[in-house]
């Protein structure tokens, strides 16, 4: 715990009373829609805080994660639908198969200018997009290319990773995001992650040093690609079916992209922020405005990144734990007097 | 055999015309080290452009080029000048500009999201004098169309080539690609040539715009797989290099529709992504690029 003793208790105690409020939500909010809105949110920030391991502190610009999402998806359905294995096991062989493209990927480009990591990880997700949408099947594996997997309903069963209500895919998710969470604290104050804050600001310096950049940044690919993966698992798992353009697609990458740039790169908490900010004008555009003004919140999306880029380049994580740290401190003078 | 060579052919042609979107990314990048996301949309904004001015007025096509590369110029100028400047200047000495980067793409969405919403999904098709004529030459026949393209491909690139070895501008261009700092001490005005450049580089999606609406569909996101062919292509010749860009866009022609002979379509789109990872691995700099740009 000594890496908590540098925390104020204020942050403790307010931490505490969001992660309360949230577990307890689903007592006060029975919609599937609204729960729906929320594990989508809790799903977006957990993806992009996996992608913030390499786009946050390696310091280069991944635009292609969505190819790890699909890799965890594929990989868990169709052992499920092959061999019967559950999805939590899965889950797991997901994660490790994303890990291993990814690290092929970054192997050569990790130690590229930004521009041409960014280039070719847009170029992996879409050749792999492709391949997988050319693919009927492979070896025993029923991959139906374009056409996509369908996941049987079986009904509440937490080996198949099934449930016919939205809570428990609420609990998980936010339980999911809450370990990515700590995980990105412990990274943070690690000596990996003061390893990439380094190699990622000044890489000549560090390498000078005697820090070898490529293999920590190939290490946070890793572990981006393989936590990326299981955010697969679990949405293959909610959506119960899906489709290479669905779970592939380059859109998935670009908001995953966008949500950390506007909430914070390379910080805890912006990614969770800049996922409460964007899907829910997201979501709620699509159910009220999808048939008359299509596409209109990719266009907000876009409106909002290029003000926040112009505005606030750090994103919006740092105005507003500012404002938070103000009223902490406030609180914490008025405890002590 | 004469089908091969035919499509050889036509994937010179075609690709010639990869190659002039690919010109324009490569202009920006080479001065600006930026890779511009949004290059597909300007090209996509150009074809509506074109694509409303012919089938407005019904004049020969090509006269399309007379308005729509002045406008792009404008577009690129003012988009450069306004969005992405401030952004730049913020991240001026930051070894990778990343916020630049993820702007250009903000950019794509709004745009290509806006002409969904203006124009709507379809596809539409400017019928003009040349389409779909085509030209016999010894039993092989070519689209007329992708014939012109080529020529004022080549045309357009050996004019960049002559504009940036010898007159006053491109030599500014080109000091202030090697050495910003340097550059500005010489007396050129920086921010002038990035709004220039910015614009030259959004002209050359103007002018492949033109040549493109005669025979190829227009709708929103249309600029999308020009844009990732560009990618490819700009890596592959060389990140910042104009000849380096046309020689991209003929090799990714030529895959594109000799590889069509023996597989399906999609499998040659996959090629082209496989092709790019192969040369990210082995050459990085590309067949022209400058060790310096990676």
């Amino acid at each position: 715990m000594k890496f908590l003793s540098n925390v104020p208790t204020t942050h403790k105690v307010f931490a505490a009373l969001v992660l309360a409020v949230l577990y307890a939500l689903p007592l006060f909010v029975t919609s599937p829609v609204m729960l729906q809105i929320f594990i989508l949110i809790f799903f977006y920030a957990y993806l992009t805080s996996s992608w913030n391991f390499v786009g946050g502190f390696a310091g280069v610009l991944p635009l292609g994660h969505s190819a790890f999402v699909g890799l965890g998806a594929y990989t868990s359905t169709l052992l499920y639908l092959t061999y019967n294995i559950s999805p939590w096991i899965g889950m797991i062989a997901g994660g490790i198969v994303a890990a291993a493209f990814g690290l092929l990927i970054g192997l050569p480009t990790l130690k590229l200018r930004g521009a041409y990591f960014a280039l070719a990880t847009i170029a992996f997700a879409e050749g792999l997009r492709v391949l997988v949408e050319n693919i009927e099947k492979l070896g025993s594996f029923e991959v139906r290319g374009p056409k996509g997997l369908l996941i049987n309903l079986v009904g509440n069963s937490f080996r198949d990773f099934q449930f016919l209500s939205k809570v428990p895919y609420y609990y998980i998710i936010l339980t999911m995001l809450v370990l990515v969470l700590i995980l990105t604290f412990f990274m943070m104050r690690s000596k990996v992650g003061y390893y990439l804050a380094a190699g990622g600001e000044e890489p000549e310096a560090a390498e000078a040093l005697g820090i070898k950049v490529s293999k920590y940044k190939l290490i946070a690919m890793a572990i981006s690609c393989f936590l990326t993966a299981l955010g697969g698992t679990f949405y293959a798992q909610l959506v119960l079916y899906f489709y290479p353009k669905s779970i592939m697609g380059l859109d998935m990458s670009y908001e995953i992209a966008f949500i950390a740039l506007i909430g914070g790169r390379s910080t805890i908490l912006g990614p969770v922020l800049g996922a409460f900010l964007l899907r829910p004008v997201g979501e709620l555009t699509r159910i009220y405005l999808g048939d008359t003004l299509p596409g209109l919140h990719l266009i907000i999306f876009g409106l909002v990144l290029i003000i926040v880029m112009r505005y606030q380049p750090r994103g919006l994580v740092e105005p507003v734990s500012k404002w938070l740290t103000a009223i902490f401190d406030r609180i914490e003078n008025r405890r002590r007097a | 055999m004469i089908g091969y060579i035919e499509s050889v052919i036509n994937g010179i042609l075609m690709g010639s015309i990869y190659g002039l979107t690919a010109v324009g990314l490569t202009l920006i990048f080479g001065v600006m080290k930026v890779v511009n996301f949004a290059h597909g949309s300007i090209l996509m904004v150009g074809m509506f452009a074109a694509y409303w001015f012919i089938t407005l007025t019904g004049v020969n096509p090509y006269l399309a080029l007379v308005v729509v590369v002045p406008l792009l110029y404008f577009f690129g100028y003012y988009m450069q000048k306004i969005v992405i400047k401030p952004i730049f200047e913020a991240e001026k000495h930051v070894r990778e500009p990343i916020t630049v980067i993820i702007v250009t793409t903000g950019i794509w969405y709004v745009l290509d999201n806006l002409a969904l919403l203006v124009f709507g999904a379809e596809f539409r098709v400017a019928q003009t004098s040349v389409t779909g004529k085509m030209v016999e030459v010894a039993e092989m026949y070519f689209p007329l169309a992708k014939i012109i393209g080529t020529g004022i491909t080549l045309l357009l690139g050996v004019y960049l080539y002559w504009f940036l070895k010898h007159s006053r501008m491109g030599k500014a261009v080109r000091a202030t690609s090697l050495d910003r700092e340097a550059a500005t001490l010489m007396g050129i005005k920086q921010s002038r040539i990035y709004n220039i450049v910015f614009g030259m580089g959004c002209a050359c999606c103007g002018v492949a715009a033109c040549v493109l609406v005669p025979f190829y569909y227009v709708y929103p996101t249309v600029g999308v797989p020009f844009d990732i062919k560009a990618f490819v292509i700009v890596v592959l010749g060389g990140l910042g290099s104009i000849p380096g860009a046309i020689l991209g866009g003929v090799i990714i022609g030529i895959i594109e529709t000799v590889g069509a002979q023996f597989m399906a379509a999609t499998w040659t789109e996959m090629l082209i992504y496989a092709f790019f990872l192969v040369v990210l691995f082995v050459k990085p700099s590309g067949l022209f690029g400058l060790r310096q740009d990676y």
